[in-house]
């Protein structure tokens, strides 16, 4: 056994750390969110030379190949930096979807954009109905000659706006929430038919409601099997789900750290806040759900890697503790910082509005509970 | 024991609920005209503008009962937007230790909703430690006026504030308590800086009120000179046992199930989703327990008693609840309570949802913070000493 990074890793780990540190102070970043695009094209090079773009590409098209452990690393220093830039709907979700579904053909067309920064993708899965379920989908794919034409409605999809190409998860047969007859498609961003209707999200990132009317897409965008799609969906919601946990363990630490740091600052009552215990026992608490998060995520993250037989229900475990947590570092964070928790000015604030979205990401901590007891 | 109402309170039920139906908004209605009038006919009842004020300044003087369910019906019905600052927390001081001439001069505009208050206690080294603050006056050597400089904080719509009532500091001698001074002063004047701060819920409710050199008549000092702590402090438990916000909770939770049941899963609703029904209920008997609470303590006070102990539970589980019914909102605008910004996304409901549970994380902060109030019951009520070490 063993939980040290390979030294290639801790390379990657310094790396990020730096560029978060250089990049991602609290002032330059809320600059950042106020831009119509909501990143800094700059950065999103960056990220290209270090060859983060395509940490999870294969060799083969131009990537790192790396496994959801790289992609951990990389996580969790941008959730320290609360990173903006679209490498999670990007790169861990879109790419992913390509690397394992798409033809050879496709991807040898679209990953080496994904990986020098020219292409951007999102991956569009949630609809009105469906809430948390990913099989729930009515919006539908129809054979068309050697076409398919698409109808229907994707909700809060990450980065829309900026992106080039779309997963879209489409009803190709069956009922509304069978997991048979679901199929993946790549489309074109400003295909005919496709409206995008783009919004910030509380956590200062950009997301879209998207509209499909009579969107064609040639079968060879088809990404994995006809009708066969949940096993993929699946498998990118769970890379999703492991980024997230991983982005919001990096958040949590910047919570815990500067609840501790500033009640040590603080004085009321002629002491340093920290000196009362129920405080103390309020941040030791916090600091233990941090690191219970983090060993929840190492096992889930390792489960995958190694394909075991219990990784999806670790997979639950980890989205439903890193949500539930999430919540009860956050909201103490801001309840320790007093007044100045609950302004903009702090970046307290920020980091708790980020762990809230990631709990509604890919099914919140309800749906993983459930998920895990059936 | 009996929890029926009698027969007289009964009617009177009927006749607040007749009242307020009967003056409900109607759309495309001028606002501000309806709510002026609002107020004009609930004086015309009796005093039901001001249902708090005592009989002697003009209020119904009504029964622990009767308050009970005004309250109730009003968290049910469209009643006109009010500030708690003019109305409930400075009129109570004024009242109590303020002169005729003062009463005579602030409360009419108050009840008339005329002029706007803010409440100008904190500042950046006296939040929880309030009685830390160093906004000082200094009286003029003829004793007409104070001069008045520090820098405030947190104070909620100073912005739109025509007058503030103030915590200043006019001796440091003795303990911190000591030496406070009660003043009000009117807000639109040179030396007043008032700057925005932005809360998480993305909104400018609170502000810094920076003080240079304000001169302040002595004829707007409350009471005497020093013992402004006393005054403020029973106007803080007024504050407190007002943000227990029950009969709104209550009304928030049933809104809540209306809200669930129109987040659909599948072929049912959110409202059929096991967990998501636990968690209601909890909040539901959590809500029960705290309706009884607070019926206990209204019924101690009406046999003429001292507020029992269980009146100190209310800000504090009143609170926790506020922000559970919040937090489960947010739960079920599902991934549309992360959209933000002016454009409508997802449920409708979904929409206010976040910006709400982000502002009711100030809710156990403000108005004594969550932890310093569970002091205060240790001390008070459980009667726990600090012991010397050994
Ligand atoms: C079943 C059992 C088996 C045991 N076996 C052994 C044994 O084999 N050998 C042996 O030597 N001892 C043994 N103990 C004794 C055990 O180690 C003591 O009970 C323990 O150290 C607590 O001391 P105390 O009981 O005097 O409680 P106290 O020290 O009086 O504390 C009472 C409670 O006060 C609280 N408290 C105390 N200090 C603080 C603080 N600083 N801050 C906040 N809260 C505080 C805690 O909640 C604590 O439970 C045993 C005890 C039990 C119950
Ligand atoms: C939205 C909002 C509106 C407000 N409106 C007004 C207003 O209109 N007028 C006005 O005068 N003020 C207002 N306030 C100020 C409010 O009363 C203070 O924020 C509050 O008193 C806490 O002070 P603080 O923010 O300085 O926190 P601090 O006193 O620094 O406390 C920070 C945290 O430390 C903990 N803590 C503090 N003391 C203790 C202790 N003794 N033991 C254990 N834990 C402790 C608590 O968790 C507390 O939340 C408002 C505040 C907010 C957030």
């Amino acid at each position: 056994m063993n939980f040290d990074i390979s030294s290639e890793q801790n390379i990657l780990q310094d790396s990020v750390d730096r560029f978060v540190q250089d990049h991602y102070e609290l002032d330059k970043r809320q600059l950042l969110v106020l831009t119509e695009q909501g990143f800094s094209n700059d950065n999103w090079q960056t990220m290209a030379e270090l060859g983060w773009l395509g940490v999870s590409v294969p060799e083969a098209h131009g990537g790192f190949g790396g496994n959801e452990i790289d992609t951990m690393i990389l996580m969790q220093a941008f959730g320290k930096g609360l990173v903006l830039e679209p490498f999670f709907a990007s790169t861990v979700l879109g790419a992913k979807a390509i690397a394992d579904g798409g033809s050879e053909d496709l991807k040898t067309k679209m990953l080496p954009g994904v990986v020098d920064g020219s292409r951007q993708l999102t991956f569009a899965y949630a609809e009105a109905q469906s809430r948390f379920d990913l099989n729930d989908i009515v919006t539908r794919a129809q054979r068309d000659g050697d076409d398919y034409v698409i109808n229907g409605h994707k909700s809060m999809v990450l980065h829309a706006a900026s992106a080039h190409q779309i997963v879209v998860s489409t009803r190709t047969s069956g009922g509304q929430a069978e997991q048979a007859g679901i199929s993946l498609f790549l489309i074109d961003a400003d295909a005919a038919g496709v409206e995008i209707t783009s919004f910030p999200t509380v956590d200062g990132q950009q997301a879209a409601e998207i509209k499909l009317e009579g969107v064609k897409v040639p079968s060879s965008r088809l990404l994995g099997a006809l009708d066969q799609g949940y096993e993929l969906l699946n498998s990118v919601a769970t890379a999703g789900i492991l980024a997230l946990a991983a982005e919001a363990v990096g958040a949590m630490e910047i919570l815990y750290k500067d609840t501790v740091a500033y009640t040590q600052e603080r004085e009321q009552f002629d002491h340093a806040l920290s000196d009362f215990q129920v405080l103390q026992h309020r941040m030791v608490d916090m600091f233990m759900e941090y690191e219970q998060c983090k060993s929840l995520l190492y096992r889930a993250t390792l489960e995958v890697v190694q394909n075991s037989t219990g990784a999806q229900r670790s997979v639950h475990a980890l989205k439903y503790y890193v949500g539930k947590m999430g919540t009860f570092i956050g909201e103490n964070a801001v309840q320790l910082h007093g007044g100045m928790g609950t302004t903009e000015e702090l970046r307290v604030g920020h980091y708790f509005k980020r762990l809230l979205v990631i709990d509604a990401q890919f099914g919140n901590s309800d749906h993983h509970l459930a998920l895990f007891a059936a | 024991m009996d929890i029926d109402l009698s027969s007289n309170d009964l009617a009177f039920q009927q006749e607040v609920r007749e009242f307020l139906a009967a003056n409900a908004y109607k759309n495309g209605a001028d606002y501000a005209e309806w709510r002026l009038n609002w107020f004009k006919l609930a004086r015309e009842k009796g005093g039901w503008d001001v249902s708090k004020w005592p009989e002697a300044f003009g209020g119904p003087g009504w029964s622990p009962t009767q308050h009970y369910i005004w309250e109730q019906e009003t968290a049910v019905a469209q009643t006109p937007w009010d500030l708690p600052f003019g109305l409930s927390m400075l009129a109570p001081v004024l009242m109590n230790h303020g002169n005729e001439e003062q009463q005579n001069r602030f409360l009419p505009d108050i009840r008339d909703r005329k002029v706007n208050w803010c409440q100008g206690y904190s500042e950046p080294n006296a939040g929880s430690d309030l009685a830390n603050l160093k906004t000082k006056a200094v009286l003029s050597e003829d004793g007409s006026y104070y001069t008045v400089t520090g820098t405030k904080i947190w104070t909620t719509l100073a912005h739109i504030a025509d007058w503030i009532f103030c915590l200043t500091r006019t001796s440091d001698a003795g303990i911190k308590q000591q030496g406070i001074t009660f003043l009000l002063i009117p807000m639109k004047q040179a030396g007043i800086e008032v700057k925005p701060i932005i809360t998480l819920g993305g909104s400018h409710t609170v502000n810094m009120v920076h003080l240079t050199d304000v001169k302040v008549p002595v004829e707007n000092r409350v009471g005497e000179e020093g013992k402004g702590w006393g005054y403020a402090k029973g106007l803080l438990a007024h504050e407190r046992t007002g943000l227990a916000g029950i009969s709104k909770s209550l009304a928030a939770l049933q809104n809540l199930r209306k809200q669930a049941s129109q987040v659909k899963r599948g072929n049912s609703t959110l409202l059929d989703d096991p967990s998501y029904r636990a968690k209601l209920a909890e909040l539901e008997i959590d809500l029960m327990a705290t309706e009884f609470t607070e019926l206990r303590s209204l019924a101690s006070a009406a046999n003429g008693a001292e507020p029992g102990p269980e009146s100190s539970i209310l800000k504090l589980k009143g609170t926790e609840i506020q922000q559970r019914i919040q937090k489960l909102t947010v739960e079920a605008g599902g991934i549309y309570s992360a959209a933000w910004g002016p454009m409508p996304v997802g449920h409708l409901f979904a929409r206010g949802g976040m910006s709400g549970y982000l502002s009711s994380r100030a809710y156990t902060i403000y108005g004594g913070a969550s932890e310093v109030q569970r002091d205060v019951i240790a001390k008070n009520v459980l009667g726990i000493k600090k012991s010397q070490s050994k």
